[in-house]
């Protein structure tokens, strides 16, 4: 195929506008900021009004938004050459938390170098699925059986180091991440359905092995009555927020079971409960609108992305988002157990809201710095 | 970006982004079919049973409510009250509820007399900005007359509600603080490790001592009450509880007169004293001074006492029982004595010549008697606390012998007391001086180590219990703060002749009440028969030139240590007393342990040794 390089420049240049210029995606940048709006005033009506809670927040987004701005800046052939890097020292930070981490609530998640405390997990979120994309970058469609097998053990190996602090479910969830890169890398359809089949026949042995707590939770989820003073309550409380909440919502800061103290974890776990009391069904509707607003950006520029590494990379990052969603909405509307998730980008914090802007940065990235060519 | 990498240019790569984007169509509407399933289970929860759930929030008066659980009490040995809690009385505030947020700081500023009113402000000008629909306790507690105040006009101020709570109390103040330790607001640190749900509703916890050791048999579990509210959340009526677990109680070994009577002794010196039962090693005395009061820090500690107590050069928060370390001095003697005779490095008749030194590899190693001893032998030796005698034995032994010698006495090694952090002092070896120092051990050190000196650090407890130890004739006890029904005899040092032990102590019994011994003049009037041994540690060695304390600066003052027990044959009771920078041993420490040993039998033991006291105190009764 040959191309005519000098007439596509042009065109591309034509095209070209300031957002581009700084390598930020005008679209994606619009969904995002509608969220972050939303999640601010969720949040304050959360709260009870408190002041310093929002301005806090105000604060952790003005820093997310500029780290996202940052990481827009490098290039993915930047990322691509450091990758092994990063998952090297992402390993190194799991083990060390395993032997020098600090145990917060019965479980070492947390590493403290000098002054800053951090969950390597939450690194782990994006340096799996790119060192999974990484090592997919150079195949072919399908990739070889050696090739998946790599990917899945390196999945495994990752997994199992959080497991063990123990963290099961941000390990189910990093661990999906890296499949999803293995599914758009194009896993074959047999392999899929026998895994899932899998899964499904090896529940009862997952059981055996759960610790207590998490046992409580799934029993409490499938009988949130048997349990009413104890984690039951949460579950329970966010139905009935939800529930009332009807079609139109109690309007903005009318949410009596965040105001009353019935609904625990208000501002953040449970945030989409006081949103879907305040806003009703038509609320909760938009804010799905928005998310797949954002996420269908997201897919779109995977498409349009032009190579393995970069396309895998955006697909993946889209649909953790999108697992992260339905996690925490199935939760607090009791279709899923209680797990500690917050709701992207309105969840009230700093760690998730960060992980998430730099994976939107490096998705403009990709999207911004394209080579000039076409078809 | 690599040439291979790049896939537009060839049919493969075509095919391959086909591929791709053909699981990207099934990626977007698998997310589109789950986001559905959403939005049907919300159409069901806010459509269909919206309703019933609008029913359920508006009838939802039913919160729950946690109830912490009251601390256990500390008590002494004879059920005297140590740490107690005490209601009293504090406001509670919801600013949703406020009809007039000014008008009710100002009647709250009226009230709190005792508080600057700009306190009281700045209180609220904080509590402005927080979440409104919260409570917030007032950070001043209230006086029961005070509370009676505000009870009568309470009905012109809604949103604020009077509530009383415990509060930890300590009735003897700065008596045994370091033993009892105290309670303090949780802080971010202890936060992150403790159960979240057994400190719901509890904002202290124990922070030193007794306190912090028994945490968990102390806090107790809270308990959960489910509330029936109305409209504005004011509570109707109490349904369901499942009440909290009140912490236990906890009886400790010590006497709070004992104690508070040895404190006295010490009036303003710094140091320790530890007075235990030798038989079960049951601490009958804690003793570190200076002292402090603790219940300053049960609802958070002002700036400026803290920084005056951290600040103090006297060192008030230092638990010198448990980690003052020092150079036992000479009370090591009648330890090392007893290790040279059962090994027979030496015969207890066996007589040195002592010139008031002993020369090695040129250097000269002084007695303290300048002119010397004469003709020395073992009962001798401790009996006058002869230096030269020890300092050649130490030759004979060397110091793996006498490590060997003065480990099972605890030396060297954590007590296991029921308090975090103790000290392990050392216990000086060839082995010990190679990794710790990483240099070789010197023959000349092995001499003043004979003395207590040079590398040699003790903590008083380890004193006292390495004495409570002699005092058993070898049977290693645990000291412990906490009363237990069973005594806990860890082993016995093997014996290879008692007569050797009894020796050792007969002379200890010389030091107390033979003509020559160093404490003789304290213990003349005693009607028992006690063992001791007293002790002068240089803090600092003096080049040349005799001792002087009216010229030397008081921190490089000698330290005063003084061992002892009661009675020789059945001891009931072993101390250690060491006093910092107060010269030397029979000066000061030998009259505090004697008469600490002689209140313990005044209350205790007054039918047998003081029946006329006895008799006062019925006549009085």
């Amino acid at each position: 195929m040959k191309i005519n390089l000098s007439q596509n420049q042009q065109v591309y240049r034509k095209n070209k506008g300031f957002l581009e210029s700084i390598h930020i995606d005008g679209w994606l940048l619009l969904g995002i900021l509608l969220l972050l709006a939303t999640s601010l005033a969720v949040v304050y009506s959360a709260s009870g009004g408190d002041e310093a809670v929002m301005t806090r927040q105000a604060i952790r987004i003005g820093v997310a938004l500029t780290v996202l701005f940052l990481f827009a800046q490098i290039p993915p052939n930047v990322i691509y050459i450091f990758t092994p890097w990063f998952f090297l020292l992402g390993i190194l930070m799991l083990i060390s938390v395993l032997l020098f981490g600090d145990v917060g609530k019965g479980a070492q998640r947390w590493l403290e170098i000098g002054p800053v405390r951090f969950q390597p997990s939450e690194a782990m979120k994006l340096i799996l699925p790119i060192t999974i994309a990484w090592l997919f970058a150079h195949s072919k469609f399908p990739p070889s059986f050696s090739r998946l097998i790599l990917g899945t053990a390196l999945i495994a190996f990752t997994g199992s180091l959080i497991v063990v602090q123990p963290d099961l479910g941000t390990s189910l969830l990093i661990g999906l991440s890296g499949l999803s890169v293995l599914f758009f890398a194009g896993l074959p359809w047999k392999v899929i359905f026998t895994a899932m089949a899998g899964v499904v026949l090896s529940a009862p042995v997952a059981w055996h092995f759960m610790h207590a707590y998490q046992k409580q939770r799934v029993l409490t989820f499938l009988t949130p009555e048997s349990d009413p003073l104890g984690s039951g309550y949460h579950i329970i409380q966010s139905k009935i927020a939800i529930g009332s909440g009807g079609i139109d919502g109690k309007g903005y800061m009318g949410s009596t079971q965040a105001h009353l103290e019935f609904l625990p974890e208000s501002t953040t776990d449970f945030i989409f409960s006081v949103l879907a009391e305040e806003f009703g069904l038509i609320g909760v509707i938009g804010l799905l609108l928005l998310y797949s607003l954002v996420i269908a950006r997201g897919l779109y520029i995977a498409s349009q992305a032009q190579d393995n590494f970069t396309r895998l990379i955006a697909a993946s990052f889209m649909m953790t988002l999108f697992v992260y969603i339905f996690v925490n909405i199935g939760m607090v509307s009791g279709l899923l157990p209680v797990v500690g998730l917050p709701l992207p980008l309105m969840s009230y914090g700093g760690s998730s809201l960060l992980t998430l802007m730099i994976s939107f940065g490096i998705l403009m990235s990709i999207h911004t710095h394209k080579k000039l060519l076409s078809n | 970006m690599p040439e291979h990498l790049d896939f537009n240019s060839d049919s493969e790569s075509f095919h391959q982004k086909k591929q791709f984007q053909f699981r990207l169509y099934v990626a977007f509407i698998f997310t589109l079919i789950l986001f559905a399933i959403l939005i049907a289970r919300m159409t069901q929860l806010q459509w269909l049973e919206h309703e019933r759930y609008q029913g359920l929030a508006e009838g939802n008066r039913i919160s729950i409510e946690t109830l912490p659980p009251t601390r256990g009490k500390i008590f002494d040995r004879n059920h005297i009250l140590l740490a107690d809690n005490q209601p009293v009385y504090t406001l509670k505030l919801i600013r949703e509820k406020m009809d007039n947020i000014d008008a009710t700081m100002l009647a709250i500023q009226v009230i709190l007399d005792n508080i600057e009113p700009q306190r009281v402000h700045e209180f609220f000008q904080k509590f402005k900005k927080r979440n409104r629909s919260k409570s917030y306790s007032l950070p001043f507690s209230l006086s029961e007359a005070q509370a009676a105040q505000f009870a009568v006009i309470s009905h012109k101020h809604p949103g604020v509600t009077l509530s009383a709570r415990l509060k930890r109390t300590y009735p003897y103040g700065a008596a045994a603080v370091h033993a009892l330790g105290y309670v303090g607001r949780i802080n971010t640190k202890e936060l992150k490790n403790l159960d979240p749900k057994a400190y719901r509703g509890t904002d202290i916890i124990g922070k030193t001592g007794i306190e912090r050791y028994y945490e968990n048999i102390l806090h107790g579990s809270p308990g959960i009450q489910q509330i029936e509210t109305n409209v504005r959340g004011r509570v109707l009526r109490k349904l369901e509880t499942l009440p909290a677990t009140p912490g236990k109680d906890i009886h400790l070994t010590l006497d709070i007169k004992l104690q508070q009577f040895a404190e006295s002794l010490m009036g303003e010196m710094r140091g320790g004293i530890v007075a235990m039962d030798p038989q079960s090693g049951e601490v009958l005395a804690f003793v570190s001074t200076p002292t402090f009061d603790p219940n300053l820090f049960v609802d958070g500690i002002d700036h400026k006492s803290y920084n005056a107590l951290r600040d103090n050069p006297n060192r008030p928060f230092i638990n010198r029982v448990i980690n003052g370390r020092y150079p036992p001095g000479s009370t090591t003697k009648p330890f090392m004595a007893l290790g040279a005779i059962e090994n027979k490095f030496i015969s207890p008749n066996k007589k040195i010549y002592d010139p008031g030194y002993l020369v090695y590899k040129d250097h000269r190693y002084r007695d303290w008697k300048r002119t010397g001893h004469g003709l020395v032998d073992m009962n001798k030796a401790i009996v006058e606390s002869c230096d030269t005698y020890f300092y050649e034995l130490s030759l004979d032994m060397g110091i793996d012998n006498i490590h060997d010698a003065l480990a099972p006495f605890g030396f060297g090694a954590h007590t296991g007391i029921d308090i975090h952090g103790e000290s392990k002092g050392i216990l000086p070896s060839q082995k010990w001086k190679r990794e710790v120092k990483g240099k070789p051990w010197f023959r000349g050190e092995t001499i003043i180590s004979s003395i207590g000196q040079g590398y040699n650090l003790v903590t008083p407890l380890q004193l006292a219990r390495a004495t409570a130890i002699l005092a058993n004739r070898g049977k290693v006890i645990r000291p412990h703060l906490v009363r237990s029904h069973k005594t806990e005899v860890l082993e016995q040092i093997e014996i290879k002749k008692i007569s050797n032990w009894e020796k050792v102590i007969k002379s200890m019994e010389n030091v107390m009440h033979s003509k020559k011994g160093t404490a003789r003049q304290h213990a003349l009037h005693l009607p028992f028969k006690m063992a001791g041994k007293t002790g002068t540690a240089q803090v600092f060695s003096l080049n040349a030139g005799d001792y002087d304390a009216e010229t030397l600066h008081e921190k490089l003052h000698d330290h005063s240590l003084f061992v002892g027990f009661a009675p020789v044959d059945k001891p009931k009771i072993a101390i250690a007393v060491i006093a910092e920078n107060a010269g030397s041993g029979s000066k000061t420490a030998a009259p505090i342990g004697v008469k600490v040993i002689e209140e313990f039998f005044k209350l205790y033991y007054s039918d047998l040794y003081y029946p006329e006291q006895e008799a006062v105190n019925t006549n009085e009764n």
